[in-house]
C-alpha cells in the first residue's frame, strides 16, 4: 500500500480518538495525489473528501491492496510496515497534543521527494515521500 | 411591591440552593477577611463571572458525554445528552504528580460542560481578579467572528501574580516566565487582559497550552463551527503562582467529534525548582550546572518578623476567625475585619502551638 499521514512536530498523528488539525488545501492535494486509485481510508476520515475514488472501512489497512493508498489519522500504522512500499508525509509544521504517534523509523527509509507549500489554515506545509 | 419582595427573596433562596448544591470536595480557605474562598477545588460552572450579559456560563445542565470507542470518537448529539455519572467537578486528586509530560488527561479527557453550555453563539468571559489579584476562569465559545484580524500587542505592561523577571540558560528563550494567555491571543484576540494572563513557566505556555489552542484554531478556521473553550488556573491556598491549568474544549457543531478534551497542564519547567507562593525560583540539582543568566529574585522576609525555629519575638497580625497570622504589612492583614483582628507580639512558635497557621502570601 502508499501510505498517507499528516504528523506534527513530534510526530504526532492524533490525539484522544481525533485528529490533531486539518487543511482543505492539503485534502485537494491529496485528492489529486490518488486520483485514478482507490484511497482507503476509516469512517472517520471520509467526511474530509468527496471524490469517488475513496473506500471506507474499519479495518482499511489490512484490507488495501499493493498499490492503493491508505489515509490513516487514528490507528498505530506501525504494525502494518512491512505492507507499505512507499509513505507519503504530510507535516503541518506546527505542535499539537498527541497521545498518538507515527512510529515508522524513516531513518530506514529514502527520501525521494519533498516539497513545500501553502494551506489554507498553515502557512507552511512539507510533503515527504518516502521509499523502501 | 410585596409579591415582587416575596419572588426576589424566593430567587435568592433558590440561588443559595443550587450554589450550596453543586459537587466536588471543597475546601474553604482563608481570604483575609474571613469570608471562605474556594480554590483547591473547581466546581464546574459555580465560579466564573461573565462580562456577557448574553451569555450566562453558569450553566447547570447535564454534564456531556463521550462513549469513547477506540478507532472513533462518539459524537455527542446535543439533543441525545443524557444523565450521566461523569463526575462534575474537578479535583487536583485527579492529577498525577508531574513525571515527564507537560500535559495529563483528566476526566476520561471528557470537559465538564454541560448541556445548558451548548451554543453556537460566540462570546468570552473573563473571571475578575481575585483578593490575591490572581486570574480565574477564562471561558469562551470560539467563533471565526470573534478571532483576532491583527497582529499580536504589547503585553508587557501586566504583571501577574507571582511574576519575576528571570533567565536560565536551561530554559529555551532563557526566560522562565511567560505571561501566559489564558485563552491564547489566536483564538479571542485578547493583549494585555489582566483577566486573561498569569505567570507562567515557557514549558507551560509552549509545551502545555500551546498545542491545544493551535488544534483549537485550526479546527475553527477550517470548519466555521464553534469550540466552547475554558481554561482554568489551578492555585493551591495563597499561592501566587498556579500549580497549572484545566483545559476544557469541546466542539459544538459536530458535537465533539473533532475536538474534546479535558486535561491539565502542569506549570513546571524541568531543571528548576519554583516556589509557588511567591514565583521564587533556583535551578534543580540536575541543572546546577548551567547555573542561572540572572540569579532569581529572593524575596526576604521583614526584620521584624522570623521564619524557623526562632523564638525571637516580633509582630503579627492574627485572624481569630481563620486560624491564620500575618506580618503586620501584609495586605491580607490589612482586611482582616475588626471583630476578627488582633496585633500581637511574641514568637512564631508560641502562636503554632496555639493553632494558627502563618500566612501562605507574606510567610511571616
Amino acid at each position: 500500500m502508499i501510505l498517507i499521514v499528516c504528523l506534527d512536530d513530534q510526530n504526532g498523528m492524533a490525539f484522544n480518538h481525533r485528529r490533531q488539525s486539518r487543511d482543505r488545501v492539503l485534502i485537494e492535494r491529496v485528492e489529486e495525489l490518488t486520483a485514478g486509485r482507490k484511497l482507503w481510508m476509516a469512517p472517520y476520515s471520509r467526511k474530509l473528501f468527496s471524490n469517488e475514488n475513496v473506500v471506507v472501512s474499519v479495518g482499511y489497512l489490512a484490507e488495501a491492496g499493493p498499490d492503493d493508498y491508505c489515509f490513516a489519522e487514528l490507528d498505530d500504522v506501525k504494525p502494518y510496515e512491512n505492507q507499505v512500499q512507499k509513505t507519503i508525509v504530510f507535516r503541518w509544521n506546527r505542535r499539537y497534543p498527541c497521545d498518538l504517534r507515527f512510529e515508522f523509523d524513516l531513518s530506514n527509509w529514502r527520501l525521494v521527494a519533498s516539497e513545500e507549500f501553502s494551506g489554507s489554515s498553515h502557512e507552511k506545509i512539507t510533503m515527504e515521500v518516502y521509499e523502501r | 411591591m410585596k409579591k415582587r419582595w416575596i419572588s426576589e427573596l424566593l430567587a435568592m433562596v433558590l440561588a443559595l440552593f443550587l450554589l450550596s448544591g453543586c459537587g466536588g470536595e471543597q475546601v474553604s480557605l482563608d481570604t483575609g477577611d474571613g469570608s471562605p474562598q474556594i480554590t483547591d477545588t473547581i466546581v464546574s460552572n459555580t465560579q466564573l463571572t461573565t462580562n456577557d450579559p448574553g451569555k450566562n456560563p453558569q450553566s447547570s445542565g447535564e454534564p456531556l458525554e463521550d462513549a469513547d470507542v477506540p478507532d472513533a470518537p462518539a459524537t455527542t448529539d446535543p439533543e441525545q445528552i443524557t444523565s450521566s455519572t461523569t463526575s462534575t467537578a474537578f479535583s487536583m486528586s485527579e492529577v498525577p504528580a508531574y513525571s515527564g509530560a507537560a500535559y495529563v488527561a483528566v476526566n476520561g479527557n471528557v470537559p465538564y460542560f454541560t448541556s445548558d453550555d451548548l451554543t453556537t453563539n460566540s462570546f468570552e468571559s473573563y473571571s475578575s481578579l481575585d483578593y490575591l489579584g490572581r486570574c480565574s476562569t477564562a471561558y469562551a465559545c470560539v467563533g471565526q467572528d470573534i478571532m483576532p484580524t491583527e497582529e499580536r500587542g504589547s503585553i508587557g505592561q501586566v504583571k501577574p501574580t507571582g511574576w519575576h523577571t528571570v533567565k536560565y540558560d536551561c530554559v529555551d528563550g532563557k526566560y522562565l516566565y511567560n505571561r501566559c494567555h489564558l485563552i491564547g491571543y489566536q483564538l479571542t484576540g485578547e493583549n494585555a487582559n489582566e483577566e486573561n494572563l498569569i505567570t507562567g513557566t515557557r514549558y507551560l505556555n509552549i509545551d502545555g497550552m500551546l498545542p491545544f489552542e493551535n488544534m483549537v484554531a485550526d479546527y475553527i478556521q477550517e470548519t466555521n463551527n464553534h469550540v466552547l473553550y475554558r481554561v482554568t488556573p489551578i492555585f493551591e491556598g495563597d499561592n501566587l503562582l498556579a500549580d497549572g491549568v484545566l483545559m476544557e474544549g469541546y466542539s459544538v457543531e459536530d458535537g465533539g467529534d473533532d475536538i474534546c478534551f479535558c486535561v491539565y497542564a502542569y506549570n513546571v519547567q524541568p531543571g528548576v525548582t519554583i516556589n509557588y507562593a511567591t514565583g521564587d525560583s533556583a535551578l534543580d540539582g540536575t541543572a546546577a550546572t548551567t547555573g542561572p543568566v540572572t540569579l532569581p529574585t529572593v524575596q526576604n522576609p521583614s526584620e521584624n518578623s522570623q521564619t524557623g525555629t526562632s523564638t525571637t519575638q516580633a509582630d503579627y497580625v492574627l485572624n481569630n476567625n481563620t486560624k491564620k497570622f500575618h506580618l503586620p504589612s501584609c495586605s491580607s492583614a490589612e482586611d482582616i475585619k475588626a471583630s476578627n483582628r488582633e496585633d500581637y507580639h511574641g514568637s512564631r512558635e508560641d502562636l503554632i502551638d496555639r493553632g494558627y497557621d502563618p500566612c501562605k502570601r507574606c510567610n511571616p
